[in-house]
């Protein structure tokens, strides 16, 4: 039953999304031709009355709301995302080649960054009130204040000019030729240590502080406190008992995770110049190319949206007091 | 060190932080040593007349990041206030009024936090004309929920508690319940979010000025690092030093300031409690 | 199991399988593009633009971005009939050519050694289909289409065309038979929808350069040299163009050889000065920053009064503007809009000297004066509008700067202006409503005097019946000599009648590794109907004369052709000009012509 609910809770959202992209450019001041023809400044879109109406037929812009609010839908199930006014091609097809990039990225960092974050929380925790805790809380606080393009910014001055040890941006060396795929992989691991760090570190802080709170909500559990009164060692006691329990809403966590990523992308990869969706995000509000803005907008929204059903059931499924509920 | 002493510590030093940055805004005309919008010969390094030099178009770097706190912090404070009194104001209402009003705004509450804001607040930014007061209404937009959730489960577990019970046995009016009885119950934690918003706020609105898409006039920090940023010559040059940083450092100093005094102020209401300052962004 | 326990396994699990998932793609990503290819092939990296900007879309004729990068981009691809390098006009795919004494017939003489990339021989045929499918698919050439001038083609034999015009076309040999890129029939005569074509073929062309990658991600253009190519021997073997993070940092760092830098950004390009590794050239940029009054009769008071206009042009110091936002990478603009390293530059144009005593004294003469004291002056009583003299002036985020000075000098003239920064669709849409006061806008191309049919364009309020005849009269008028004097009045009557002042003419730079390609320059007035960029194809060709062909044209070259000429050489049938096996004066000609960057000998 509770499944059942959740799935209609998510499903609803989803409908809801769909429909905040359906009338973002029909809600907005301007003209809804427009969004879709899109603007450019050295070639103004001039047309007469009578073309103008054969544009608005042409996109179906002449029929009435509802009618149009199916027919995006329609297209929608066939994941068809409408065309790029620059690209002058599908908008999936854009977000899909980009794809491989955000996915290695963000991969790549969450990968880094949850089973560090899930360590120093608990090591923190488990340290409470110590010099260690008060020096690791201090310093996680203090770095990930700073903005990842704050900080991606520094680390392309630092570390890649002023040092060169790492390339200034971009996901590979222009026009490098690889002797075999090992040396290319190498080659887009360079490439990809910077921005992989500038994320890490300005999400680290999020993951650090959940872990270590529910690592203190667990440390004061009855437990905990008969493990020790039994005499097992406090290493074991944190390895077999606290970190286990404490893991629990890093499940949830994970799916949150991915939705500040994608966000985070989007100033990493504009720092890095890293053809990825961020990228591609940044690219189309510049030249306010406004299909392809929305089809990304929805791109990301439902991956993240689906990234919480997964959570949730997962939730629901770890912890047997969700569903008795 | 014990814990509430280092809380004390970090929450009077984001206190301080804050202070400091507050004055900056208010007294900006005066403490700025020109107006932000004069112009003198462009990219001088810093100088004694210059203390951060200028920027390509001569303008006062200094000036423009001291006048750059008051509209970085006018747009965080407004924003945090406003959503802070509707989400208070409907965790009340979804609080006390267990209908389908309560029902339809928990629902909404919950709808609103699975969207990612941030990209759907940079699609709402490309779409609209560029100025803070748009900037302002988008954030409000997305910054309320968080307060409504947790105000109407306090609601919901003081409602339960004795002392309503009483007051409303002794037939005191629900008007009369929140204002004496709840409201002062609830304070601390919307104080609380207050700041967690308005560090939000400050990260976001600085990235999205970061993405071009701030008011060009009313010019933030995001705003300042992004001219900086688009500047041909800035990693060659060593103008990234007093152009970059100043507002970069800025607006660390302030999401610092900001999740310090929260995090003690978390603490000392309840240590337990499982919320993140800073997460996202 | 219990169910944490599972939990855990599950996410330990899920973490090692997304470590071997990204080792995964890596290596699969690796293997994408991963072509071992031996060294010691010359490789060219040009900044294609930063984040956000480097992309033209897919190169082929009917996709690519309908500006100039994405032209030039396609132009490596694609001959015309005609080309153009420092000096003007060079034959292309065309030999030589001639036209009737009423200017309505051209011949073109056709190169008999250029070829498709795919082997394929082109000749006349396909000049006349690519005419012939252009007309056919009006519209889908979205770049400078002039094709509505040609009213036919006719094939005379194998390697000679004619084209008739409709009228006499003054700009022809550039603007058409510069411009339109021929197609190869046996490829396209089966396309029916040319703007979604994107096949391997539909890059297939007769240029220097043939495609080898293209990804939008990056705005990556990946060529490689045509070493058939009929025109001259190429000397890169491959050529790459991209967007990078920050076009100085990455020259300076080595990851490109070459990038472009425009008005302000002569601060990167100082940076580059004392260099060795580096050189440096100037060129024109070709386009204008300029207000745009509102001259419409009803709507546009006070600006539709010429006087006022002058006073406000008067009232700015565009040296000022120049200074302070370009830091002197541009020069205040001809007023006559046409950019003076154009040939069809007027520089008699008047250029409204900041003077604001004379502003002044305009403004008091028309009856704006202040009469309250607040510094602002007041409209005269009984006009139009009253209360405070107050414009808005409309920009797009990019000019604002411009647009802040602006409004600070008209100040000092008692004219207080609104700034209001917005996007250009909604700029655009108060331009065609007439429902504006100022505009600061640019636009490029400033090279071709086609540009001055509309000055006040994107707008059209300005409407001058003497300004439109004349503009006629020019489009028609072959003799050079007439149509420049049509021209220099058409520059005249802008600057007198100010429908646009013009604000500046941006620089733009060419910073590039002389070590890998030290070919680069500035076409005459812009390659094709203009483009101000260095990326001309003929950069990639050993330069007439070089007879190293090592790029470079030096004594070197002379002495080895004097040596080749003497049959003192091995290579004598280098000497051989006309390649018909014999060495004799004629050669000896060619070679002089050659030398001095002359056109080639044409046929007559």
């Amino acid at each position: 039953m509770h499944y059942i609910n959740k799935l209609a809770y998510y499903l609803v959202i989803i409908l809801i999304i769909l429909s905040i992209n359906f009338f973002l450019p029909r809600a907005m001041p301007g003209d809804p031709l427009a969004y879709v023809l899109g603007e450019n400044p050295d070639m103004p879109i001039r047309m007469t009355e009578e073309e103008r109406e054969m544009k608005l037929a042409e996109y179906g812009l002449d029929k009435p709301l509802p009618e149009q609010y199916v027919d995006y839908m329609i297209k929608l199930s066939k994941g068809d995302l409408g065309h790029s006014i620059y690209y002058k091609n599908p908008v999936m097809d854009e977000i899909l080649i980009r794809l491989k990039w955000t996915l290695l990225l963000t991969g790549t960092a969450t990968v880094i960054y949850m089973p560090l974050g899930i360590f120093l929380g608990a090591e923190s925790a488990w340290a409470r009130g110590k010099k260690k805790d008060t020096l690791s809380l201090i310093t996680i606080l203090t770095v990930s204040s700073f903005p990842s393009f704050v900080l991606g910014t520094l680390f392309v001055i630092f570390f890649a000019f002023k040092l060169g040890l790492f390339p200034l941006g971009c996901a590979n060396t222009i026009g490098a030729t690889y002797a075999n795929p090992l040396e290319e992989a190498l080659d887009i691991l360079h490439h990809l240590i910077l921005p992989v760090a500038t994320l890490i570190i300005a999400h680290i802080g999020g993951t650090y502080l959940l872990m270590r709170n529910s690592m203190l909500s667990v440390i004061g559990a009855d437990y905990i406190l008969s493990a020790r009164a039994k005499g097992l060692s406090e290493r074991y006691i944190l390895n077999r008992h606290a970190i286990r329990n404490a893991l629990l809403p890093i499940v949830t966590m994970a799916a949150l995770t991915i939705g500040f990523m994608t966000v985070g992308t989007i100033f990493v990869e504009k720092v890095f110049a890293y053809p990825g969706i961020g990228l591609l995000l940044y690219d189309s509000v510049l030249r306010r190319d406004y299909p392809l803005i929305q089809g990304i907008f929805l791109f990301i929204s439902i991956f993240v949206v689906l990234a919480n059903f997964i959570a949730d059931m997962a939730y629901v499924w770890l912890d047997p007091r969700v569903s008795d509920e | 060190m014990t814990g509430v002493k280092v809380n004390n510590v970090l929450g009077s030093l984001g206190l301080g932080i804050l202070a400091i940055l507050i004055t900056v805004a208010i007294f900006a005309p005066q403490i700025a040593p020109y107006d932000p919008h004069d112009t003198y010969k462009w990219m001088e390094r810093p100088s004694s007349e210059h203390l951060l030099g200028t920027n390509d178009v001569g303008n006062d770097i200094l000036s423009e990041v001291i006048y750059g706190t008051r509209v970085s912090l006018f747009i965080a404070f407004t924003v945090s206030i406003t959503a802070i009194i509707i989400g208070t104001a409907l965790g009340l209402i979804a609080g006390y009024s267990s209908g389908v009003l309560g029902f339809l705004i928990m629902r909404i509450v919950d709808i609103f936090l699975t969207i990612p804001r941030m990209v759907l607040i940079i699609v709402l930014a490309a779409f609209l004309t560029q100025s803070i007061w748009n900037l302002i209404v988008i954030f409000i937009i997305f910054g309320w929920m968080m307060t409504a959730r947790i105000v109407r489960s306090e609601v919901l577990t003081l409602r339960s508690q004795y002392y309503v019970d009483s007051a409303k046995m002794l037939g005191g009016s629900d008007r009369y319940i929140i204002w004496r009885h709840i409201l002062p119950n609830v304070v601390p934690l919307v104080v609380v979010q207050f700041i967690m918003e308005a560090s939000h706020v400050i990260i976001a609105e600085a990235g999205i000025s970061f993405l071009g898409l701030g008011d060009p006039v009313a010019r933030s920090w995001g705003t300042i690092f992004n001219y900086a940023f688009e500047y041909p010559n800035i990693i060659l040059s060593d103008a990234w030093m007093w152009w970059m940083l100043p507002p970069g450092l800025c607006i660390a100093a302030t999401v610092l300031g900001l999740t310090f005094v929260g995090y003690a102020l978390e603490e000392r209401l309840n240590p337990k409690l499982k919320t993140v300052v800073g997460m996202e962004a | 199991m219990n169910k944490e326990k599972t939990a855990l396994t599950l996410v330990f699990a899920a973490l090692i399988c997304s470590v071997a998932c990204m080792a995964f793609s890596a290596t699969a990503l690796a293997e994408d593009g991963g072509v071992a290819i031996t060294a010691d092939k010359k490789i060219v990296r040009s900044v294609g633009g930063e984040v956000g900007s480097s992309d033209w879309r897919y190169p082929a004729p009917f996709t690519f971005y309908p500006r100039g990068p994405g032209y030039v981009r396609m132009s490596m691809l694609f001959d015309t009939l005609t080309w153009k390098d420092a000096n003007g006009v060079i034959p292309a795919l065309a030999n030589g050519w001639k036209v009737s004494d009423d200017g309505e017939t051209w011949t073109f003489y056709l190169n008999k050694d250029a070829r498709w990339h795919d082997g394929e021989q082109f000749t006349a045929d396909d000049v006349k289909f690519t005419f012939d499918y252009m007309k056919g698919y009006e519209g889908a050439f979205t770049w400078f289409d002039a094709i509505d001038y040609v009213d036919s083609v006719e094939i005379v034999d194998d390697y000679t065309v004619t084209i008739s015009l409709n009228e006499p076309m003054a700009s022809f040999l550039v603007d058409i038979a510069g411009n339109m890129p021929i197609l190869p029939e046996h490829i396209w005569s089966s396309v029916s929808d040319p703007s979604e074509f994107k096949d391997d073929d539909a890059v297939m062309g007769t240029g220097p350069l043939k495609l080898v990658e293209y990804n939008s991600a990056e705005g990556f253009y990946h060529y490689e040299a045509n070493h058939d190519y009929y025109n001259g021997k190429l000397i890169v073997d491959e050529f790459i163009t991209m967007g990078v993070s920050n076009a100085a940092a990455s020259l300076k760092n080595g990851d490109v050889d070459e990038a472009t830098f425009w008005g302000s950004a002569v601060d990167a390009v100082k940076g580059f000065d004392g260099d060795d590794e580096f050189e440096i050239i100037t060129g024109p940029s070709f386009w204008v920053l300029q207000m745009i009054f509102n001259c419409d009769a009803d709507e546009g008071y006070p600006t539709n009064n010429v006087t006022f206009r002058r006073a406000i042009a008067y009232g700015i110091n565009r040296d000022e503007i120049v200074e302070q936002k370009l830091h002197g990478g541009g020069v205040a603009a001809n007023t006559g809009i046409l950019h003076p390293d154009a040939v069809w530059y007027n520089p008699d144009c008047e250029d409204y000297a900041h003077n604001a005593t004379r502003a002044e004294e305009m403004l008091d003469s028309l009856g704006f004066t202040d009469t309250n004291g607040d510094g602002i002056r007041e409209y005269p009583a009984g006009a139009e509008k009253s209360g405070d003299l107050e414009f808005v002036l409309y920009t797009t985020g990019k000019y604002l700067r411009e647009g802040e000075l602006i409004q600070a000098q008209l100040e000092e003239i008692g004219v207080a202006v609104e700034l209001t920064s917005s996007d250009w669709t909604t700029i655009d849409s108060y331009l065609r409503a007439a429902d504006f006061d100022m505009v600061i806008s640019g636009h490029g191309g400033i090279a071709n005097p086609q540009i001055l049919n509309i000055p006040d364009w994107p707008a059209s309020t300005y409407d001058s019946d003497e300004y439109t005849s004349l503009f006629k009269e020019q489009e028609t008028t072959l003799d050079i000599d007439s149509r420049k004097e049509l021209v220099n009045q058409l520059q005249e009557l802008v600057a007198e009648d100010l429908p646009v002042y013009t604000l500046y003419h941006p620089y733009i730079w060419c910073v590039y590794n002389p070590e890998v390609l030290d070919t680069w320059f500035y076409t005459r007035d812009g390659i094709c109907i203009g483009i101000p960029i260095e990326l001309n194809k003929l950069i990639f060709l050993a330069r007439y004369g070089d007879a190293n062909e090592n790029g470079k044209i030096n004594m070197q070259d002379v002495t080895q052709i004097e040596r080749m000429i003497l049959e003192l050489d091995d290579e004598t049938e280098m000497a051989d000009a006309n390649q018909n096996g014999k060495l004799n004066m004629q050669d000896v000609t060619h070679i002089e012509l050659t030398i001095l960057g002359r056109a080639p000998i044409r046929y007559e």
